[in-house]
């Protein structure tokens, strides 16, 4: 799986161009073409009693994203990069769904939802919609949120958090494509509490084995890349435990594969991949599973 | 019937604009939306200038224009580059392209940065064509 175009979402407050620019070793696992994406919410410009369509407004947000889409532009043309860009009216999910359907784009990198609980909470986050409705692998990435420093290789060393599902075996895959611009990979599994709970210590062990030699065949399939890499069995809960891991493995990023439950029942109940991506400090790449492109 | 000119760009008013300059002037405008279509309607058509932009969906015209001048059919058609891009910044690129192994390509017949007047415009095609 290569990463040939990536979409790269912003609003320009969450995301600016030393964040686009940290991404640009992914040249070496054959990035050629970066398309990108800024929707101006409807809200922003929309018809209002007495005023109308704010057309003005419109022409000077547009035209500001444009300015500073022309320098970036300027910037990737003269490293022998494809650029395109889409400035658009409209429902950010929609419009970032049909930009990349229209690119046939690799990979939708964006950042964490601005939206407010209560707004989370009845419309759900643009993240959450968004990888319930693309087949395309999202990077929810957060430059500098947190960090005190700026991450330079974000995919330098990743955690891949391994749960079995399909979508988390596609993750290994994606993983592959970029096999020229990782170091180390971290895989691992976080089992329930539940998962073992055996009657001795023996048991317990036995479980922890079982899903170690599971891991290992993984590490197998990277190890053959000629990337270095190690397995851990964590036991918890997922949300916490992957944020802990990705700490001690001293991870640049976090990959697993997106939520296969429902937009709704995410939305009420929550799931570790949209809790991580929302959550975490850590840039977070979600592979959805195989579904309508 | 006036010498075809075929403008590709996905912005409505820059084309717009630009057909009321051609067609002012006597020429046949033809339009494309970006860089695909301009390369198909630039096969069929064989016009005998394009003013190409440079940031396009899908197709760049940066793409689009080493497509134009390494086809042996088409690479004879002036191209006047339209764009926000700066020329030096086009012409840095067509270079490390060159590097990367493509072929290297001429430079275009004219550059002009927008926001372009008419009057700039029309005297560029003017003289691009002869």
């Amino acid at each position: 799986m290569k990463t040939k175009k990536l979409l790269f979402v912003t609003k320009f407050e969450e995301l600016g161009f030393d964040a686009l620019k940290s991404l640009l070793g992914l040249r070496l696992a054959g990035l050629e073409h970066v398309v990108f994406v800024n929707v101006i919410e409807r809200d922003r410009v929309a018809m209002r009693r007495g005023t109308g369509y704010n057309k003005k407004e419109e022409i000077r947000l547009r035209e500001t994203a444009n300015i500073r889409f022309i320098q970036w532009a300027e910037n990737l043309f003269e490293q022998g990069l494809e650029v395109g860009v889409y400035i658009v009216v409209g429902n950010l999910v929609s419009e970032v769904i049909k930009a990349a359907q229209k690119e046939e784009s690799d990979l939708i990198v964006i950042g964490r939802s601005q939206k407010g609980v209560l707004k989370q909470l009845y419309a759900g986050s643009d993240v959450t919609e968004l990888l319930h409705r693309t087949a395309t692998p999202v990077l929810v990435y957060k430059y500098m949120s947190e960090y005190s420093f700026a991450l330079e290789k974000p995919f330098e060393r990743p955690l891949l958090a391994i749960d079995w599902s399909p979508a988390s075996l596609k993750a290994v895959d994606y993983l592959k494509g970029l096999a020229k611009i990782v170091r180390e990979i971290n895989v691992i599994h976080v089992a329930s509490e539940k998962e073992i709970s055996g009657s001795s210590a023996m048991d317990v062990q036995k479980t922890r084995k079982a899903k170690r030699r599971k891991l290992d065949a993984i590490c197998d399939v990277f190890e053959s890349e000629g990337i270095e890499t190690r397995a851990h069995v964590y036991i918890g809960d997922p949300k916490h435990e992957l944020e802990k891991a990705a700490r001690e493995c001293q991870a640049t990023i976090i990959v697993m594969g997106s939520s296969g439950k429902t937009g709704w029942v995410e939305r009420w109940l929550g799931s570790t991949p949209r809790h991580i991506a929302e959550k975490s400090v850590y840039p977070t790449l979600l592979i959805p599973p195989e579904k309508k492109k | 019937m006036g010498k075809k000119v075929l403008v590709v760009d996905d912005d409505p008013d820059v084309r717009l604009f630009n057909v009321t300059v051609l067609e002012e002037h006597g020429y046949t405008p033809l339009v494309a939306t970006n860089g695909e279509e301009g390369k198909n309607l630039a096969r069929q058509e064989k016009p005998d200038l394009v003013i190409l932009d440079v940031l396009m969906p899908r197709e760049s015209g940066i793409r689009l224009y080493r497509e134009l001048k390494t086809d042996r059919t088409l690479k004879h058609i002036p191209v006047i580059m339209l764009s926000g891009i700066a020329e030096k910044s086009f012409l840095r690129s067509q270079k490390v392209l060159a590097e990367f192994g493509d072929k290297e390509v001429p430079e275009p017949e004219a550059y002009l940065e927008k926001p372009v007047e008419a009057e700039e415009l029309a005297a560029t095609i003017q003289k691009v064509l002869g």
